[in-house]
């Protein structure tokens, strides 16, 4: 017999297409503090953030069905969702008010998964050195597109450099990132 | 575009990061392209990596959310038989139906709040006083539970060092949190044993593992100190005789650098 905290991230998918909302509130607990955390980097505004996130775990709720076990973990298949809505939502921003209006410092408790939590910080961790082993230029073009949500067209205006040098370090340095990721054992980030 | 284009752009398209004017081109191509397909997947495992941080969730969010599922008159069906059905494909066939009241939702919510407390709930306060290799182990103790806000407190203490107690099939069977002279067993993978054995943590000291405290036949969370061991360089977890060992005598089942 199983329950919510014993099934696996596909199972509770498969409960959520027959409305289970515990399912939804299981999966809520498992991956909902990175989705939150994720748009909140990205869009430097929590109630936005918040905004994004219910957005994701709605789309969840009613389109259970895009999400592809066999193309990678529910949790990289959520932060996939968050980032490219709020990369959508800072896009849509005029001037990219939010960095004048940021509230990231807001204090917030709530129910949250100390095990995902740790969990969470761990993997932090091992991305953190990962990045740290990046040569410089393509540490920054990464985290101007992914962090501060540029296209690689305007990464190269902002650093005058040719677009197609911008592209080339996006590359390479993605492909460094996984090579030591892989090497470190962290392959997805499926912390179920 | 061409197939070399598009393999070009794939890792900018995982951060997001193509001009819109080119998704169209991406995405068609994706569509007739497995081997792009498995290439973006592996970028988007990259960028799920980079964008996963752990952050405590706003309360409330989850009331909000909850309150915009559609409703139902229909009564819940139980949990246990939802997963049990959906691991056994018993009912498979059954049409998505609509099943949950305001009530049961409610329910839901209350178990999502107490998640944190039910963490620390499962915590059981380990004995003291293990220190010293000539003492016997003390068994576990039914004490207090910790505090959910101690292994919160502990993750935002400067310094604090997250552990991973891994065996030779998985990277992290076990993981740990210390800080502050005192550990905490956050989340475990330890099959359960039998009633005459039990899990013993030990912190090497010069080389030396010495006993931290008996983590039972089924950890889960619990909280112990490392007064007098801070200086561990390593944290190991054995099966012993149910009442603990002096030192270790039984099966290493999992270890991890501090």
């Amino acid at each position: 017999m199983h329950d919510s905290g014993e099934a696996s991230d596909a199972q509770l998918v498969t409960a959520i297409a027959r409305y289970s909302e515990a399912a939804l509130a299981e999966v809520y607990r498992r991956h909902g503090g990175a989705v939150f955390g994720l748009a909140k980097r990205v869009l430097s505004n929590a109630t936005e953030a918040e905004d994004v996130t219910q957005e994701i775990f709605l789309r969840l709720w009613n389109q259970p069905d895009r999400f592809d076990a066999s193309r990678g973990s529910l949790r990289s298949y959520l932060l996939a969702q968050s980032h490219a809505r709020s990369v959508d939502s800072v896009r849509s921003l005029s001037s990219r008010r939010r960095r004048e209006n940021s509230d990231v410092d807001r204090t917030a408790t709530a129910a949250y998964d100390l095990q995902h939590e740790v969990w969470d910080l761990s993997l932090a961790d091992q991305v953190a050195s990962a990045m740290n082993e990046l040569p410089k230029e393509e540490r920054q073009v990464i985290e101007l597109a992914y962090f501060e949500g540029y296209t690689y067209v305007e990464v190269a205006q902002l650093l005058r450099q040719p677009e197609g040098t911008v592209k080339s370090r996006i590359r390479n340095g993605m492909r460094r990132m996984r090579a030591a990721l892989v090497e470190a054992g962290v392959q997805g980030v499926d912390a179920s | 575009m061409i197939h070399e284009e598009i393999s070009e752009l794939l890792a900018t398209y995982a951060l997001d990061a193509v001009v819109s004017a080119e998704c169209a081109d991406i995405e068609a191509h994706l569509e007739r392209c497995p081997r792009c397909r498995g290439e973006l997947d592996a970028y988007r495992d990259v960028a799920a990596a980079l964008g996963n941080s752990a952050a405590p969730l706003p309360e409330g969010l989850w009331l909000s959310i909850v309150s915009r599922l559609p409703d139902s008159n229909e009564e819940p069906s139980p949990m246990p038989r939802l997963f049990h059905d959906a691991v056994n494909g018993t009912d498979a066939a059954r049409p998505r139906q609509r099943h949950l009241s305001s009530r049961a939702r409610f329910g839901v919510v209350g178990s999502i709040l107490g998640a944190a407390a039910a963490a620390a709930a499962a915590a059981a306060l380990l004995a003291f006083g293990l220190l010293n290799a000539g003492h016997t182990p003390a068994p576990v103790q039914a004490a207090p539970a910790a505090p959910a806000s101690g292994v919160v407190a502990a993750l935002e203490t400067p310094g604090h060092k997250v552990i991973n107690l891994g065996n030779g099939s998985a990277r992290a069977v076990a993981q740990f949190v210390l800080a502050g002279g005192r550990g905490y067993l956050v989340s475990s993978k330890l099959p359960a044993l039998g009633r005459s054995e039990t899990y013993q943590l030990w912190g090497v000291v010069n080389g030396q593992p010495i006993s931290l405290g008996l983590l039972g036949q089924s950890p889960s969370g619990s909280v112990f100190t490392l007064a007098g061991s801070a200086a561990s360089s390593q944290l190991r977890i054995t099966v012993e005789p149910s009442g603990g060992s002096v030192v270790p005598s039984g099966a290493l089942v999992a270890s991890g650098l501090v």
